[in-house]
């Protein structure tokens, strides 16, 4: 990274007279492993540098970007930037929000540096991860293992007076496994991810937590019967509880989307100006609290300030089961007339940055699990999901169970075969009568923007217990 | 021979010298651009340009790749690449990569696609189309503006060696008559020549218009017609399902059924990386000649998409389809039919028009089982005519069962993309579906 070359696009920006300009500048190393079915079908290794500019002028907004670090090509990028922003010709003109300028230099340490890990034993941990794997008596045909490093520096200034340099260290786990008993096949995929450096291996205990799946596969082909569909009470685990607060709450509450600016793509928001859902009318029971925070320590979607400079902080989305706050940049702040709370990230440099969760999970309450379980009388405890989805307003969604079991008086029973729920974001919330103690997180891959942009985001909670909902 | 061109090579000589055994090196200047809308105005226009040659080597049977920036540090990175093949691990699967001198296609790229000179007047001709389609000015568009020039050079240890050039251009316009009412359409190309916006404009404002007042859908079985948009992501979900690689995952239908019936009879399915198409390519990322290839006629699957290595583990030939590890679909294509989309209608006693889905996700991609959510104009149909506007349903079947049942294929397609929903680009009918489950939120 030539942080002159940033520095001067920077300048040439402001020479231009625009309102506003930022240059954000990404140097990468990557590394990814894949494994197939025991084969180590590719090992690749790169490193990927650029910069971009983003400017605000005559009330619109131009980006351009390139990975060839010149002068030359830093003020063609600059010229098509403003020159771009220039042709909206928009009617409401963009503002940002006011926010003061920031010097803050940030990095997340690594325990064991990856860079110091070779390539000898990254290899090995996924042969290792595979063996033990299809030692266990389980048929497992079908197994793709994947690992990968990110090492990412960015420096970011503004015309504002900002100068910001970070190291983000990032190590992330894939596998897919497919389970065949009796000539009837299940599959389930497990993500893993870490901001900080090798020791990642040693918490996550992948060998475990894949033949633990293993096994809940067999047993599922074996065991597992259908659910008699009707209303029932339903324990949702915190993997569950994680991709229904992400879906169901992290995504509708992102103000371009409430605004509309992801209409085409990713969609709207059941809430907007003017609907019955707005700021401080309930989405949920009293016993749901949902927040949003990229300062947990090591967590996948961590980081200290966004991609606009805006220093991060904790977002409590829904409290209390009422809608509370936003997740903002600069330019939806403005248009809410409120402060950004630090949700602007990019993927890469080539990447405009757009609002983004970055941890989203249910906060816990006072009860144990044993407790949760010991007033239901008929139910159904969903530890984990397979197929989901949701519709492009955040209001009709739908989770299958892929480790799931009866649950009578109170006691776990047999395993129920892909029991789904499938209702509202109100009704969901609203459901909720009890949230365990402990919450547990789960690495993922957001998906937003034109061109998708996959941020790395944590997904969870503690267990939580709906009452009387439809499950079939 | 260009100079790019030659410094790929140089590229590949250097690790050759090295002691590797097959190189190949890909370089791709690309110039891509947006311009994103919503509420009617632009939000932002992008430009981004990117210089980078992908390599990849191998020593002994271990792949390794890397991607080199604008030509920066290539000693280094393509001595660091082959210490890396040193270490790896060898894949006994290994099939090679293709050998021989080919002859390619001349490219019919449109270069105007990279300065189109003024991107905005697109947008808004797309806009003014919907408004004017749907009858009211108050009419909510978003979408965006894309195009993209490639000029990719390619250089193979084994001989193949070209230059190719790819553009593309697309319009995706989303228009709401009202809160809960939208319609969606595409306009796409790899040229600027005859490229219309107003087309997408005037068909998302077309199904806006009446979609408006929608109620909540009913759950049930129903014959559905698919509009030729959500064509695409159905071809996108079977297209990702004959690739080798999925196969080999279990993460498709198709596994073990080559020579079966999986279709219909009146579903022949190609993979066509055709000059029309935004997925244009002379070559694919092996330097083989990228072809046509029939991958269902007439029900029956007629093979997988393979590169070379994945051909040698199924026994057959490559089908032109490299991606070096995993091979993949360019521009699918259902053959069309002899129907009119008035004649499907007339065909449906009650069923479904179906417009546009999103957010696609399976139980189990062995057995099939999925669901996705039908968005923008969702219709009831009621002894042949549009009877009323639905929303808030969710499609959830089976993908080979879907297949099967096809029952009508109109004449008329359409070239669709959009976002990660609709990809590959496809050429893509109308379709009449038997039997298809509908289920709703509790």
């Amino acid at each position: 990274m030539d942080k002159d070359i940033a520095d001067f696009a920077l300048e040439y920006a402001e020479s231009k007279k625009v309102e506003y300009a930022e240059v954000r500048a990404h140097s990468e190393e990557n590394e990814q492993l894949v494994m197939k079915n025991g084969i180590l079908d590719a090992y690749a290794s790169m490193v990927d540098s650029g910069f971009c500019v983003r400017v605000l002028a005559k009330g619109g907004l131009g980006f351009a970007s390139t990975n060839k670090w010149t002068k030359e090509e830093a003020k063609a990028i600059v010229d098509m930037a403003c020159k771009y922003a220039s042709m909206a010709k928009r009617k409401d003109k963009i503002k940002f929000a006011e926010e003061k300028s920031v010097k803050k230099s940030w990095k997340v340490e690594e325990k064991k540096k990856i860079q110091n890990v070779p390539a000898e034993t990254r290899i090995e941990t996924l042969t290792a991860l595979d063996k033990e794997l299809t030692s266990q008596g389980i048929n497992v045909p079908s197994r793709i293992l994947q690992l990968g490093m990110n090492l990412a520096e960015k420096y970011f200034v503004n015309t504002e007076g900002s100068v910001i340099s970070s190291y983000v260290p990032r190590i992330a786990a894939f596998n897919f496994i497919t389970v065949v008993e009796n000539g009837k096949p299940e599959q389930a995929y497990r993500q893993f991810g870490y901001a900080g450096g090798w020791e990642a291996l040693d918490q996550w205990k992948m060998n475990q937590q894949m033949i633990k799946e293993a096994k809940v596969l067999q047993r599922v082909i074996k065991e597992a019967k259908a659910v008699n569909p009707g209303k029932m009470d339903l324990i949702c685990g915190p993997e569950v509880a994680g991709i229904a607060a992400h879906e169901s709450c992290g995504h509708p509450m992102e103000a371009d989307r409430i605004l509309g600016r992801e209409m085409s793509q990713a969609g709207r928001s059941f809430i907007y100006p003017g609907s019955h859902f707005w700021l401080k009318t309930k989405i949920g029971s009293p016993a749901v609290t949902i927040v949003d925070d990229p300062t947990i320590k090591n967590s996948y979607g961590y980081y200290e300030y966004d991609d606009e400079g805006i220093k991060a902080k904790r977002r409590y989305l829904y409290k209390k089961g009422i809608i509370n706050e936003f997740l903002h940049n600069r330019e939806t702040a403005a248009k809410m007339k409120t402060r950004s709370n630090g949700s602007s990230r990019a993927i890469n440099y080539d990447r405009e940055a757009i609002v983004r969760m970055a941890n989203t999970f249910v906060e816990p309450g006072n009860m144990t699990e044993e407790e949760l379980l010991e007033d239901v009388k008929t139910g159904v405890y969903m530890r984990s999901f397979t197929e989901w989805n949701i519709d492009d307003k955040r209001f009709n969604q739908r989770y299958v169970g892929r480790e799931a079991y009866w649950i009578e008086k109170g006691q776990i029973q047999h395993p129920v075969a892909r029991p789904v729920i499938e209702t509202t974001t109100q009704i969901f919330w609203t459901a909720v009568d009890a949230v365990s103690k402990k919450v547990e997180y789960d690495a993922a891959t957001c998906g937003k923007g034109d061109p998708a942009q996959g941020v790395p985001v944590y997904t969870g909670g503690p267990s939580i217990r709906l009452r009387g909902v439809y499950v079939k | 021979m260009s100079e790019t061109l030659a410094k790929t090579e140089q590229i590949v000589k250097k690790a050759k010298k090295l002691g590797a055994d097959e190189v190949i090196a890909k370089t791709t200047f690309g110039r891509y651009r947006q311009t994103r809308f919503s509420n009617n105005q632009i939000d932002i226009s992008v430009a981004w340009n990117n210089y980078v040659t992908d390599v990849a080597l191998t020593w002994k049977k271990r792949f390794v790749a890397t991607q080199i920036q604008n030509f920066q540090n290539v000693d280094q990175s393509v001595k660091r690449l082959y210490q890396l093949a040193k270490v790896s691990k060898e894949n006994p699967q290994w099939g090679g990569v293709a050998k021989g001198k080919f002859r390619y296609q001349k490219s019919k790229a449109d270069k105007a696609v990279e300065n189109i000179r003024n991107p905005a007047e697109y947008v808004f001709e797309a806009i003014e189309a919907a408004q004017k389609e749907a009858g009211q000015k108050d009419v909510n568009t978003g979408g965006i503006l894309f195009s993209k020039l490639e000029d990719v050079y390619l250089a193979s240890s084994e001989g193949p060696a070209g230059k190719d050039q790819r553009s593309a251009v697309e319009l995706s316009i989303r228009a709401f008559s009202d809160r809960e009412a939208s319609g969606h359409g595409v306009e796409c190309s790899s040229t600027l020549k005859g490229f219309d916006p107003t087309m997408a404009g005037r068909k998302a404002g077309q199904i806006a218009k009446q979609a408006k007042r929608p109620k909540a859908g009913i759950e049930g079985r129903y014959d559905i017609i698919f509009d030729p948009l959500f064509t695409g992501s159905l071809l996108g979900m079977w297209g990702f399902m004959v690739s080798a690689y999925s196969v080999m995952l279990q993460m498709s239908v198709f596994v073990n059924k080559l020579g079966q019936k999986v279709a219909s009879d009146q579903v022949t399915l190609r993979d066509v990386p055709a000059s029309y198409s935004m997925a244009n390519r002379v070559f694919d990322d092996e330097g083989v000649p990228a072809r046509e290839n029939v991958v269902i006629r007439k029900g029956i699957l007629e093979t997988y998409l393979h590169n070379t290595s994945t051909a040698k583990i199924f026994k057959t030939e490559t089908t032109g389809n490299a991606g070096l590890v995993t091979p993949g679909a360019w521009n699918l294509e259902l053959d069309a039919g002899n129907m009119t989309k008035e004649e499907m209608l007339s065909e449906v006693k009650r069923g479904l028009y179906l417009t546009n889905t999103w957010y696609t996700r399976f139980q189990n991609y062995a057995t099939g089982d999925f669901s996705t959510i039908p968005r923008d104009g969702i219709f009831l149909i009621e002894n042949g005519e549009i009877k009323q506007s639905w929303k808030d349903i969710r499609l959830s079947d089976n993908a080979l069962k879907m297949l099967n049942n096809i029952r009508g294929i109109s004449k008329e397609r359409q070239h669709i993309h959009w976002w990660s929903e609709a990809d590959p680009p496809s050429l893509s009918p109308y379709v009449l579906m038997k039997d298809v489950q509908i289920t709703r939120p509790k």
